[in-house]
């Protein structure tokens, strides 16, 4: 981080409102209001194990470029696709915003959080809790995502099905 | 079902259709536990898993729980993974690094090879049956373990024929895997990535080489691409995942031209020199690794062999174009957990290795466009298979339209459920098989 932008970092209930915004478009399955909220070179990742170093050389259940994310906002609710002709709700749950002690983009910040999500989804209720890691920087329209870590406690486990949304 | 005969088991598959206890009927997924689950070879792992002495990797084979464990001479070993006192399972992590095996509960110890090392307060056991050297105080080894190129295998039948017969052509799907590799060997990228299905194992196996299913299940993703390019300015290339998610659109033409080959025991693969993945683009620097190993005829020969899904049944599924394998572990008879593994080709571009991780991650992971729509479709078979209006499902596609190549082998073309039709003739084989029981 560097000197500026440690200078410039907005107080936590910046970040906290804009993490609500995010969670929101999420709540609301708005994914056009939500690619928007990443930067034209933002990422999105959900590693398939808790310390994971790298989204290319292992698999991941979800790494995202804003293109991928931009098929996948059209590919959504496609009533071609089995696995999209039910109905999709989400609420998600955020807490203990903080600052990173390390990390982050030299020309923003790393943000780290808890969060629980409940998607309804085929007709159940499935409960997700992890972690995310938000790098944000500042752009003309306000804060933006450069990338966004999702890390889920059951990364790992025999028992998750299919995600047909972002968490 | 355990009562039932073998004229009983017959009477659910016929030439053309097969019965959906197949599918919904614990008692069948009981038996076939006893009668294919623990007689054919099942894909263990690979033993890139465990590259040192004392490495472990813990799984199952059918419901038996097992261990693959590196030897201290390098040997790769699977145990049961059951204590031979009270019965515990000696590992909860799923893998990991040990001198031997210490058993939680009391303490039995044994080593790397699953023979008991020690017990404490020995002289409890004086004066009886016990002794050290009895294998019945042992781990016991599974009745036969064996790899191909690095790809662990196990059966638990003492009398299953050797696994390179049980491979049969299917070995040439790992030969190729690990011939596209400049060293001529290929190692595990990371931990898989797993997919509980809420399905009948066979549903799985059945769709990889089900080439009526993707212009159709999977038209959607490949439309998305199409609508956002055609979003962008004029003249706006395609990215490189249109390379991996368009051939899923091909068309029903092109699935027959790549053909379906049925092998004994179950096996079968598509494609051949044709596949979806015979028109990815070159790799920088990896074309000339491979001439520099191979001479340039032979690395010909490898790269033009491009099957599409080889399966090793039931247990396993590999693509060689892609070096992704994905591993069926059934659980119940609606509960299947899929695995997906990857490897690095050894010597080559780290490129390639990425092109294999992208590859699995837009097609195969849980979060994917493709995957989510398969696991959809065979949740709905088992949901609509509840149904009485109908007890039978459909597998006659192609019936009688194919061609035997010699060697027990028959041909077909693509979109023919000939492989379907072959999995449940060794399906039907193994389990009104009831000498070996
Ligand atoms: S059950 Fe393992 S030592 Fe007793
Ligand atoms: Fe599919």
């Amino acid at each position: 981080m560097t000197a500026q932008a440690q200078h410039a970092a907005p107080d936590l209930a910046t970040i906290e409102e804009f993490l609500y915004r995010e969670a929101d478009c999420l709540d609301r399955v708005d994914l056009d209001a939500w690619i928007q909220l990443y930067t034209e070179d933002g990422t999105y990742w959900m590693p398939v194990s808790p310390d994971q170093q790298s989204p290319e050389t292992e698999i991941s259940i979800f790494y995202d470029d804003r293109l991928l994310m931009e098929i996948r906002r059209r590919n959504f609710g496609d009533e071609w696709a089995a696995s999209m002709d039910y109905d999709v709700r989400c609420s998600h749950l955020i807490g203990n915003i903080r600052y990173a002690t390390d990390g982050g983009p030299d020309d923003g910040w790393r943000v780290q959080s808890n969060f629980q999500a409940a998607i309804y989804y085929r007709g159940e209720t499935t409960f997700y809790a992890g972690h995310y890691t938000h790098d944000l920087v500042n752009t003309p329209d306000g804060l933006r995502i450069r990338h966004k870590r999702v890390d889920l406690l059951n990364c790992d486990s025999a028992e998750l099905g299919s995600i047909v949304i972002y968490l | 079902m355990t009562q039932r005969n073998n004229q009983q088991i017959r009477d659910l598959v016929r030439e053309d259709r097969v019965h959906r206890d197949l599918y919904v009927n614990p008692d069948v997924f009981d038996l076939e536990m006893d009668r294919i689950w623990s007689r054919a070879w099942i894909f263990v792992g690979h033993d890139s898993q465990v590259p040192n002495a004392g490495d472990f990797y813990a799984t199952e084979i059918g419901r038996e729980p097992v261990i693959m464990v590196r030897q201290t001479n390098g040997d790769v070993r699977v145990l049961h993974n059951r204590c031979a006192h009270k019965g515990a399972k000696l590992t909860g992590r799923p893998q990991g690094n040990c001198k031997g095996f210490r058993c939680p509960y009391h303490g039995w110890t044994y080593k790397l090879d699953g023979r008991l090392a020690g017990v404490p307060a020995r002289k409890g056991y004086d004066n009886t049956p016990f002794d050290m050297k009895d294998p019945r105080f042992s781990l016991a080894p599974v009745a036969q373990a064996d790899s191909y190129r690095g790809f662990v295998f196990a059966t638990l039948d003492p009398n299953a024929p050797p696994l390179p017969e049980f491979l049969d052509d299917a070995a040439a799907t790992l030969d190729n895997i690990a011939d596209r590799a400049p060293e001529g060997e290929v190692e595990v990228a990371g931990p898989p990535l797993r997919y509980l299905h809420n399905c009948n194992w066979k549903m799985f196996v059945e769709n990889l080489n089900d080439a009526m299913h993707p212009m159709v299940a999977h038209a959607s993703v490949g439309n998305a691409a199409r609508r956002y390019v055609a979003e962008q300015p004029e003249g706006t290339e395609y990215p490189p995942e249109a390379e991996i998610i368009f051939p899923f659109g091909s068309s029903y033409e092109f699935f027959d031209k790549m053909q379906v080959t049925a092998l004994p025991h179950g096996h079968a693969y598509m494609g051949g020199e044709l596949s979806i993945h015979s028109d990815y683009s070159a790799v920088p620097g990896y074309w000339d690794a491979m001439v520099k190993s191979y001479g340039e005829e032979r690395t010909k020969k490898i790269l033009s062999q491009n099957r599409h899904n080889t399966i090793f049944y039931p247990s396993f599924t590999a693509k060689d174009a892609i070096q992704a394998v994905r591993v069926c572990r059934p659980i119940a008879v609606d509960k299947t957990m899929i695995e997906s593994w990857h490897f690095r080709l050894k010597g080559a571009p780290e490129q390639m290795l990425k092109r294999t991780i992208l590859y699995s991650r837009l097609i195969n992971s849980n979060a994917s466009m493709v995957g989510p729509d398969d696991w959809d479709c065979y949740t709905r078979i088992q949901e609509g298979l509840v149904s009485d209006a109908k007890v039978w499902v459909d597998t006659s596609r192609g019936l009688g339209r194919e061609e035997a190549v010699g060697d027990g082998r028959r041909k077909s073309f693509g979109t023919s459920d000939l492989s379907y039709r072959n999995q449940i003739q060794a399906w039907l084989e193994y389990m009104t098989d009831e000498v070996a029981a």
